[in-house]
């Protein structure tokens, strides 16, 4: 069952839709997710032909309604708020409810902000990388001393991250100060107590900063014939990781200096 | 033995954390941790009979992304939500330390060492992704 929709209502839909990709791109979803789903929702609402093209930086849509009449927008997409898998199995719910009966317009316009007025608790972000660097500094081989100082300095890059998100700061700059300074305070404390294992600390702490997911879901987009969208995923997340190994690196060479 | 177990405790702490990160609903979060401790647990299993890091990775990560689709198939959400604290545990970090460390104290072979068990991992877990998801494309019909 599809509704009829006034001129005004197609328009509403089309930037409805838009909001929708860039919420999906955002929290984490891979490329053909957001192609899939914003194709079905454009077949819910009754569009004849629905082309949807989606690279990590842009949208573009375009619905036709009636033969010879199509709306095209796109839209840019500059940076990302951070994965939040909440949201997006939220935004699936909400996809999947509409492809069954569509939601009315303005209905779905409202659930959609309401979506994205909802943001995740920081201290969510906070337990994770606690958990995260702890686990992984024992995982590797360290102490459950090295664990526990791991799990200390990822309250730091934590509150780091969070200080510097809200800069101007490129992800490239970012990475590659948060290890540099990482580096550097893991290193003078180790020089401190020499009960510490340096190396360990690090890697549990540079689990945190790898761009695992950001790899794993440009090897899964090329996979499924994205083949744009994860070269430049992959290109991006293999240069901030060369960033992150510089960072450390520098840290690593100014501590063994010091020795 | 005791290695081992300690292994799966901290991979289980581990997969625990990264679901928190990546903001994964509460009452998911016991099966993405359980998911990356028993893929941790298939890599230590192939590896104490096979030797091979490239097809204990290899199966691990085919194990991790098959359960993860059978979990997102029974709990009806996305895969994504399971694959990525299913596969943390494979991620190389700590030879990209090692790999790093040696580079900067200029012991290449070392260095080398250490890069391509990096490497090797990394292929190994796109190499197992790659395989479920062609396996998947099989079982669906074209709509």
């Amino acid at each position: 069952m599809t509704p009829e929709l006034t001129k005004t209502e197609q328009a509403e839909l089309v930037s409805c839709l838009l909001d929708m990709g860039q919420m999906l791109l955002d929290c984490g979803a891979e490329i053909s997710r957001v192609e899939d789903t914003l194709t079905r929702m454009a077949k819910a609402y009754g569009c004849i032909r629905a082309e949807v093209f989606v690279i990590t930086s842009i949208i573009s849509l375009s619905m036709e309604f009636r033969e010879e009449e199509a709306l095209t927008e796109t839209r840019r997409i500059y940076s990302s708020t951070g994965t939040d898998f909440t949201r997006l199995e939220e935004l699936n719910h909400i996809s999947r409810s509409c492809c069954q009966s569509p939601l009315p317009v303005p209905l779905l316009k409202k659930s959609l902000q309401q979506v994205s007025s909802e943001s995740r608790p920081f201290s969510s972000l906070l337990a994770g990388s606690i958990l995260a660097a702890g686990g992984f500094a024992v995982f590797f081989g360290g102490s459950l001393w090295d664990g526990l100082a791991a799990a200390a300095f990822a309250i730091g890059i934590c509150l780091l991250q969070k200080k510097l998100g809200e800069t101007q700061i490129s992800p490239v700059g970012m990475n590659l100060l948060i290890s540099l300074l990482a580096g550097l305070s893991v290193g003078l404390v180790c020089l401190a107590v020499p009960a510490l294992h340096m190396d360990k600390i690090l890697i549990g702490d540079i689990m945190l900063l790898i761009p695992g997911l950001a790899i794993t879901n440009a090897v899964r987009n090329m996979l499924g014939g994205k083949t744009i969208s994860g070269l430049v995923r992959l290109t991006e997340s293999l240069i901030w990781a060369a960033a992150l190994a510089g960072g450390f690196m520098t840290s690593i060479l100014i501590i063994d200096l010091l020795l | 033995m005791k290695e081992n177990l300690i292994q799966l405790i901290t991979a289980f702490l581990g997969a625990l954390g990264f679901a928190l990160l990546f903001g994964l609903h509460r009452r998911h979060l016991l099966f993405a941790a359980l998911g990356g401790m028993l893929t941790w647990g298939i890599y230590l299993l192939i590896h104490s009979f096979l030797q091979s890091p490239f097809l204990a990775n290899l199966a691990a990560s085919v194990f991790a992304v098959s359960l993860a689709e059978a979990l997102a198939h029974w709990r009806k959400c996305p895969a994504t939500l399971f694959v990525v604290p299913a596969i943390i545990p494979l991620v190389p970090g700590s030879s990209l330390y090692y790999a790093m460390s040696f580079a900067v104290q200029n012991d290449m072979s070392a260095a080398n060492t250490y890069g391509h068990q990096m490497l090797i991992a990394a292929l190994a877990i796109a190499a197992g992704i790659s395989f479920v998801t062609v396996c998947r494309e099989l079982h669906t019909t074209r709509k």
